[in-house]
Order: C-alpha cells, then structure tokens, then sequence
C-alpha cells in the first residue's frame, strides 16, 4: 500500500468517526471576545468572565461555560432567564418575600406599635396585674391571631435571602447587578424610617431594571419609599401652589366672614406657623445629582440643588400602617378625587399636589415653567438620566465594578458613548465592556479584590457548601467590615481593594478560611467530598494539586505554595486537607477574583 | 542606654519566639499602676476624631447672643438659662450645648480650646468631597494619594512600632493613606489569628499564611500581609485583659466610646502609638434635630461622655497627650422645612490637651445677618482647617514644616499651643 492510499483511508476514517459523533450544538452569537489577542487561553478567559460577572465558581462552572462558549454564556445571563428551581426551594420558607410593601408593614411591627395595637384592640390596660410569664404568653398569642412578628424577623429574611439568591441563583449576573445597583442607590436599615421599605426596594424597583435602562432604574428609585424616606425626601414640602393659597384665604375669608380678626383665630395662626416651620429638605435633590447621575463634578451648583428640592416637593409616600391618623386622612381623601387636583397615587407613590412648588425652575440649564407638577419631575429625571455627564459617571462605576479599580480613560469613553447612543441600555453597555481588549488585559484579570461577602459566597460556592443558616455568612461579613444593607452613607461601599484590605480585616480574613474548613461556622458545612471522594487522595501531593484546581482555577499558583501546603500538621490526612482548604481559601490568590 | 522603641519592638519579638509565655512583670506593673515613673522620655500622641455627617456647630457652641441665630432657627435656637440643662456660657458669646456639659471643666481648666468658624476654602457641600479634601489635607486636589496624618507621621522622623499609628475602625480612614505604616483595627481583641487545634498545627498555620502572604505578586496584600503579622505579634506579647479602664471611667456603648477605650489601652499597654484615630457617626442631622433632647443631643452626649471618659482613664499619660475633632463642614444657619438643617460650610472643633492654651473660643466671626453669610445661607468659613491642623500637629508631635504636611498651603497657624 503507498502512503497516498494510507492518507486517504485515513481522511475517510475521521469522517466517520466526526460524522457518528452527534452534532455539536452550535450557538449563534453575535459577540467575539477578543481574549486570545490579550494573551488568555480559552479556560482562562472563562475562568476570568466567571470572576467577574458571577458570586464564584463553582465546581463544574468552568467546563460547563467552555462547552456552552464564553459569548453564549454571556448572552444567557444577560437574558436573565434561567430556570431557578434549586433558589426557589431555598426560599421556599421565606414568607415576606412574598408579601407587598403594605402587608410587609402591617405585618412585622415594632413594639411601639404592637402595644398602639393593643390599646386600639382593647385588649391591653395599663394596670393589668399580669406576672411577666403570663403577660408575655399572652401577648404572644394575641400576636400569633393576628399574624404579627417584629422586624428583626423581617431583616433576617431580607438579609437571608440576599445570601440564599448570590449562592444558588442560576442568573448570577443578575444577582451581581442588583448588588451593584442597590449599592449605587443605597438605601440603609440602620434608619428605621426606611428599612421596612428595603425588601420591596430591592425585589420591585432595584432587580427589575438591572439590565434595562438606567432612566427607568432612576425614576423607579425616585418614586419609591425605601428612597423618599432614606434621603428625607418624604418631609420635603412647599405651601407655593393654589390649592395651599386658596386654603388659606378660604381659611381667612371664612373667619372675617363671621365679623372677626382672622390674624388673631387660632385656625388661621396655626396654618401660618406650620407653614413657617415646614419646607424643603435638599438631601435627596444633592445626593441625586452627586451620587445617582451627574457625579460631583457634574458641573451642577448649589441654586441647582435648591432648585431640584423644589421640583420634588410633594414627591412623597402612601401612608401604608393602616389604623393610624395619616392612613386614615389618605383613605378619606380618595373620595375627593384628588387627582383631578394634580395629585398622582402609583402603588405605594404619593405626589401631594398641595405640598409641590409651583414655580418656574431652572436646573443646569433645564428650564421647567410654572405649575409643572408631577410630570417636571420625570422630565428632570429623563434630562439627568441621558446627560453625557451621567453616562461618564455611570460607565465608569461599571468598569470599577467590573474591569479594575482604575479602569483606562477609553474603555470609559467607548461605554459612555453606548450608554448616550442606546439611551442607557445597561444590557448594551456591558457587552461594549466586555468586547473591549481592555476587560481581558493583565491589569484586569485577577485584580480585583473581592469584598466580604464575595469572599465569603464564593467560599461556600467553591465548596459546594451547605448553608443552613444563612445569618452566620452575615455575622461573618459584618466581622470583616461589610454589613451589608446597614451602609450609612447614601455613597454606598466603595468600591476597590484599599478599603477591603487593611490589617485588621485581613486576619479575619483567615480565620474566616480556617473556621469555615473546620466546619466551625454553624448551619454551614463544607462539602466533605472535595476533599475525599473527588481527589480520594493517592497522597497528599495529589490531594493539594486537586484541591487548588478545584477551588482556585487556572490560578498560576506558584510551586512553592504547594510547598507550603504540605507543612500543615495533621494527625489524619483528613485534618491536614480541611487545613489546606483554609489555608487557600484564606490565601492572598483567593481575596482576589 | 537602650532605645525605648527598639527594646518594645524586640521585647515583643522575643517574647512571642518564647512561646507567648507569661506576662512580663513590667507589664502588669504598669497596668495596674496609675502614675508610672518612666525612665524614657514618652513620645506624643494625638488622638483625632472625625465627626462624619458634618457637625451642626452652631448648636454644639452657639453664638447665643447673635439675634439673627434666633430668627434663623426659631425652633432650634438656645440661650443660657439658670435652670439646668441650659447651655453653658463660655466668655459672654458662645454658649456649650448642655450635653457637652462634661467640656465645661475641661475648658474652665484651660485644658480645652474651641475653634469656631472652621472649614475648607473648597466650597464643596458633599460629604464625600469635603471628607476625601480634609482627610487628604488638600482642598484642592483631588488626585493627591496620601492622607494628612499618614504624612505627619512621616515628618516625625523616628522609627516607630507597628502601632504608631492606628485607626480605630473597620477599615482605614483616608487621613492615614499613604506610605508609612498604619492600622485599622476595629476591635483589639479580634486582632488575632483564631486557629484551633495543637500548638504544633497553630504555628504551623500561621507560617504558612505568613509565608502565602509573603510570596503574592498583589503589593497591597503582601503589605498588609506584613503589617498584620508584625502588629499581632506585639499584641500576643500583652496580654489585653490586664487593661480594663481606669475605675470610675465609664465609657458609652457606642462606636465612639468603644474606639476611645481602645486607644486608651493602646496608650496603657506602652506599645508606641504616636497617632490615633476615631469615628463618630450620625451627624448629618436633615430632620428632626431637636435642642437640648432629641438626634443632636444624644450624638453630642455620646461625643462628649466618650472624650471625656477617655481623658480620664488616660490621666497618667494626659501629659503625653492632645486629642483634636474635626468634621467636614457646618450646617446651614436656617432650620430646614424639616426641623433640621442643610449642608453648609464652616463648623467648630475641639482641641483638648495639656498643652494646649485652652479656655478659649478661637474665632473670627462677625455676625450671622444675611448678608454676613456665605451664599447668603451658611456660616463663612473664616479659619482654614489646616490653620489648625497645622498647629495641633506640628507643635504636639515636634516638627516644623507644615508645607509637607499640607502642600499648597502657606497660611500661618494659629497659635494655641504652648510649646
């Protein structure tokens, strides 16, 4: 036989071996990630778009994203469309994600207002002479009858189900958005005005808009609550409208009507010293074009800020406790039809058209004519949403979030001009950031340093662990100086490695490894089999190569790392494992992603 | 004889090579004694604490006798009264808001100073801005990298232990950026590695993290990495417990108290801070903020208990001692539509210490009529911050050349220290 016949047979022979296998599934994608020109092989790419864009790895993911293709993978979790069976059994128990704004109110009530309720009831007086035991079983029950809990059960559930969503969802980046979003409108439970409102906050205006554009997120987070009450926008008022004018001359007119002084009826002195004493409040209108669109030097002045306060006067909140003086007024007043006098009810929303200035305004150079109620806060909202100085400001959190702490000036331009061009399409604008060479460059991959509850998540995500009592990854995170949802400041946390790392919180970092590999941590168990039925270990060289693999993949984790690894101490080659899986993930490789 | 600070740094060394064996007797001498004859010249120590949110000081040291106040802040305004309670008359035109009545001796002892109309030329109202400009001590540079006290510390030109300069927070303060060593601890006794298991498998642990820490390529981690090992080895060698404050000291519950009674042990425990720093929160007082009851007078008592608990538990060391506050700008001179006040510009400070000319409200404002205002609303700042910083810092801490400290700035400093 020659060799031409040979290279023949041989051509025809791997036809029918490709041509038996079953077809690939080819995905259509319009994307291409330009990772090898910076220098990545395919595994390391995927490993970098899971870092970035997921709560961590976990076993399995890297193979799973390799197969499916790193641009469909993209574009799926950009579709934010897969099925969460395994998240929704985690949340099965949790009643109040369930809830809406009102029940969530009426229903996880502080003591002040559980003993109102009692009193209200009739069921409660001053002098019973109940013992401490009997009084306290008495008003458990009376709270079981009527469905009522405190809020601390409300912030465990919240907070529970924030950790149960970032380790279980199947639609991480949608996760790791409404992180991101949330923190760059923050809102605080350490300000109880606000914190039964952070739930709904979360789930109806934050994770709805995560991909969507950025005008509808800022306008859902203007109207809503949590917001209004966080930045003091709820008391910012104005009496300069004609509903608030005539009720004062109609006031007066009544009163010289009936031959007297109107300056010297008490009716009338009230309504003048109330109006005296309430008025604007500028919080919400600085941190809106500081903080949510323009940035600080957003070129906006101090008339601007007053001027935005006066635009959102009146943007205010439902009464929702229901029994009270101010539910009870808003309940009356649906009889009168309101809004044919200007005033708008959206869900839990209130414009109160008699608390709104009515006059002409000017912000930057928006200028907005006398008696624009409502809708000139919308139109100021779609003005701040669309300006080039917001799209800069925005891109730039982006590419901090996602690409490095100093992401370069271009990569900036290119999604900021996106952002303009889509009119804030975040979906769009992400996809420019990650079809940049500059995502996959070398002062990217691996640069970032996770924040606490990054570490922590993807700890339990790395391991496959169990997490029976989700609270504890909150006490951990707290311990490492990340409460999340309790962030005072409206700046949220800032975002780059200098304010995670610092000598205090890296110590607690480690330990944080350690008692989490000793399975020290209560209600959360480290997946055993990582460390035995997977690398059932030939010895322990074999058992540290596979370990490292699995929980810091394509890391170039020098030699002598193993070496140090293998110093652990240990009578049962069990112990020396849980040890080295501490070690790594309390080790400098795994606080970055 | 031998240098103080080699001798801590290498006693502390030896100490925990040793074994973390017991408590040296010089140790426990010291903490149980209050008035230590110390052999070695102490060095200084300033204690700053910043009051974030932006303090109102027009109603922590009120210009009482300014009518124009009064019909500013109708539902806010205070005068001296004889019933309890009152503000403090301090020189016949500031008053101390009563729940700093614990202030009222300290600056009848001359021992503190108020100054009052202070801020930053840059006219910022954003918290994060005038923060990020006071703390870096460059109003008008964003870009600059290093914070005020971490140069400051650089100035003094000595060496110094792992604890020169701590923060008692969560994370490290901007004041303390930059290249020399500092700390943020927020709590002393988690500064620890917590590893279970024989003595063999806890020194082999914490070599090995050691060792991970030494090898990464990431700066930031291998530096913190390093500071983190050293300081907890000086901290195993004491041991805490022998450090509780001094009876009769009670400290507040609160973040401010907790943090002044850590640095108070830091001071106690002899392990060379020169600098320290502390947060109080809460200032940002838009609603509600009430008189001599309500948000501001419980941030002012919690202020006020925490410094002057501080104070005394350190009565030993109170020579070695000056302690100074500071907030990123003042409030607005009219009350809000919501019982509260705006973002404004200059606010007052607090310098505390024995060497400083105290009993004195240090000042150059005129009056509060509208048209004396900044922007026709807020109370102008007519002391630059770094007037005072500048002071505080280069007199107490015994270096002379403010113009590293705050580059771009040749203003002169005030003179309220002795020195």
């Amino acid at each position: 036989m020659n060799s031409k016949v040979l290279i023949l047979l041989f051509i025809v022979l791997l036809h029918i071996t490709t041509f038996g296998k079953p077809n690939p599934i080819i995905y259509k994608t319009r994307l291409s990630f330009p990772y090898e020109q910076m220098g990545l092989t395919k595994r390391q790419a995927a490993v970098h778009l899971l870092n970035r864009f997921t709560f961590g790895i976990k076993p399995g993911d890297v193979d799973m994203v390799l197969d499916m293709g790193l641009e469909y993978w993209f574009e799926k979790q950009l579709s934010s469309a897969q099925p969460e069976s395994e998240l929704a059994a985690n949340l099965a128990s949790y009643d109040a994600l369930k809830m809406n704004e009102e029940t969530i109110i009426n229903s996880f009530l502080p003591q002040f207002e559980i003993r109102r309720l009692l009193k209200s009831e009739g069921v409660f007086m001053a002098d019973s002479n109940f013992d401490k035991k009997e009084y306290k079983a008495f008003i458990d029950s009376f709270l079981k009858e009527k469905n009522i809990r405190l809020p601390a059960e409300y912030q465990r559930q919240l907070i529970n189900q924030k950790i149960l969503r970032a380790i279980y969802s199947n639609n991480q980046l949608t996760e790791v958005l409404t992180d991101f979003w949330f923190n760059h409108f923050n809102v605080s439970l350490s300000k109880n005005q606000c914190a039964m409102h952070i739930l709904s906050f979360e789930r109806d205006v934050i994770r709805p808009n995560v991909l969507g554009k950025f005008e509808n997120l800022l306008v859902a987070t203007a109207k809503s609550p949590a917001m209004l009450e966080y930045l003091d926008n709820n008391y910012s008022i104005s009496f300069n409208n004609e509903i608030s004018k005539n009720e004062l001359n109609n006031r007066i007119k009544r009163v010289a009507a009936k031959a007297q002084a109107p300056f010297q009826d008490s009716g009338v002195i009230n309504l003048i010293k109330q109006r005296k004493s309430q008025g604007l409040n500028e919080n919400y209108a600085r941190e809106l074009l500081e903080l949510h669109t323009l940035g600080v030097e957003g070129g906006y002045k101090q008339k601007d800020v007053t001027e935005v306060a006066k635009i959102f006067s009146g943007w205010s909140v439902v009464p929702l406790l229901k029994n009270n003086d101010g539910r009870n007024n808003f309940e009356k007043s649906k009889y009168y039809n309101i809004e044919k006098l200007g005033f708008v009810v959206d869900g839990s929303f209130l414009f109160r058209a008699n608390r709104h200035d009515d006059s002409a305004k000017t912000v930057l150079n928006y200028h907005f004519s006398p008696n624009g109620g409502y809708e000139e806060g919308l139109k100021l909202l779609e003005n701040l949403a669309n300006n080039p100085a917001t799209a800069h400001f925005i891109c730039k959190k982006l590419a901090v979030r996602f690409v490095s702490d100093n992401p370069p000036e271009n990569l900036i331009k290119k999604m900021a001009n996106t952002f303009l061009k889509s009119k804030g399409n975040v979906k769009e604008v992400l996809t420019v950031m990650v079809n940049s060479i500059y995502f996959w460059d070398e002062n990217s991959v691996r640069k970032k340093i996770k924040t606490p509850f990054e570490l922590t998540i993807s700890a339990i995500r790395a391991t496959n662990a169990t997490v029976k009592q989700p609270y504890q990854i909150f006490n951990w995170c707290n311990t490492l100086g990340q409460k999340f949802y309790y962030y005072q400041a409206p700046t949220g946390f800032p975002d780059r490695a200098d304010y995670w790392v610092n000598t205090g919180s890296l110590l607690n970092r480690m330990n944080f490894g350690m008692a989490f590999s000793a399975n020290k941590i209560p209600g959360v168990k480290m997946d055993s089999t990582i460390i035995n039925n997977n690398y059932e270990p030939e010895s322990l060289d074999a058992a540290i190569i596979g370990i490292s693999n699995s929980i810091l993949p394509e890391s170039s984790t020098p030699k002598n790392i193993n070496r140090v690894l293998k110093l652990v101490s240990g009578k049962e080659l069990n112990d020396k494992l849980t040890q080295i899986v501490g070690l790594l993930i309390g080790s400098p490789e795994f606080q970055k992603r | 004889m031998i240098n103080r600070r080699a001798f801590m740094k290498n006693g502390a060394m030896t100490l925990f090579a040793a074994g973390l064996g017991g408590v040296p007797s010089f140790v426990t001498y010291a903490a149980n004694s209050n008035k230590i004859i110390n052999p070695y010249k102490k060095n200084k120590i300033l204690i700053c604490i910043f009051q974030r949110g932006a303090m109102d000081g027009l109603m922590a040291v009120t210009p009482y006798t300014d009518i124009n106040l009064q019909k500013a802040r109708p539902g806010l305004f205070m005068t001296p009264a004889k019933s309890e309670g009152s503000i403090f008359d301090l020189d016949g035109s500031f008053g101390m808001h009563p729940s700093l009545s614990k202030f009222n001796e300290l600056y009848k002892e001359n021992r503190m100073a108020i100054l009052h109309g202070v801020g930053s030329p840059n006219k910022t109202r954003s918290h994060f801005d005038a923060q990020d400009y006071m703390e870096s001590g460059t109003p008008f540079n964003k870009g600059t990298e290093s914070g005020w006290l971490n140069r400051a510390v650089g100035l003094m030109g000595h060496e110094g232990t792992p604890f020169r300069a701590v923060s008692l927070t969560s994370t490290l303060p901007r004041s303390f950026y930059g290249n020399n060593e500092a700390l943020a601890i927020n709590n002393l006794q988690d500064f620890s590695l917590k590893i279970s298991g024989s003595n063999s498998a806890v020194k082999n642990t914490t070599t090995s993290f050691e060792e991970l820490y030494d090898m990464t390529s990431s700066e930031i981690l291998n530096k913190t990495g390093k500071d983190s090992f050293e300081a907890m080895k000086v901290l195993k060698s004491k041991n805490l417990k022998d450090y509780k404050p001094k009876i009769g000291v009670i400290y507040p519950n609160s973040q401010l108290g907790n943090s002044l009674k850590q640095i108070a042990t830091l001071i106690k425990m002899d392990v060379g801070l020169e600098v320290g720093f502390a947060e109080s929160g809460g200032w940002d007082t838009h609603y509600n903020q009430g008189t001599t009851n309500g948000t501001m007078a419980r941030n002012l008592t919690d202020f006020g208990d925490s410094i002057a608990a501080f104070w005394a538990d350190i009565d030993a060391y109170q020579d070695e001692v000056t302690l100074m506050t500071m907030t990123e700008f003042g409030r607005t001179v009219h009350q809000n539509g919501t019982g509260g006040t705006d973002h404004g510009r200059a606010s007052c400070m607090f310098v505390l210490g024995n060497d400083v000319k105290g009993g004195n409200v240090y000042h150059n404002i005129s009056s509060l009529a509208i048209e004396d205002l900044e922007d026709r609303r807020d109370l102008p700042v007519s002391t630059d911050f770094r007037s005072v910083f500048s002071a505080v810092a280069s007199n107490h801490l015994n270096f002379n050349n403010p113009n590293i400290l705050f580059p771009e700035w040749d203003g002169a400093m005030i003179n309220l220290m002795r020195s």
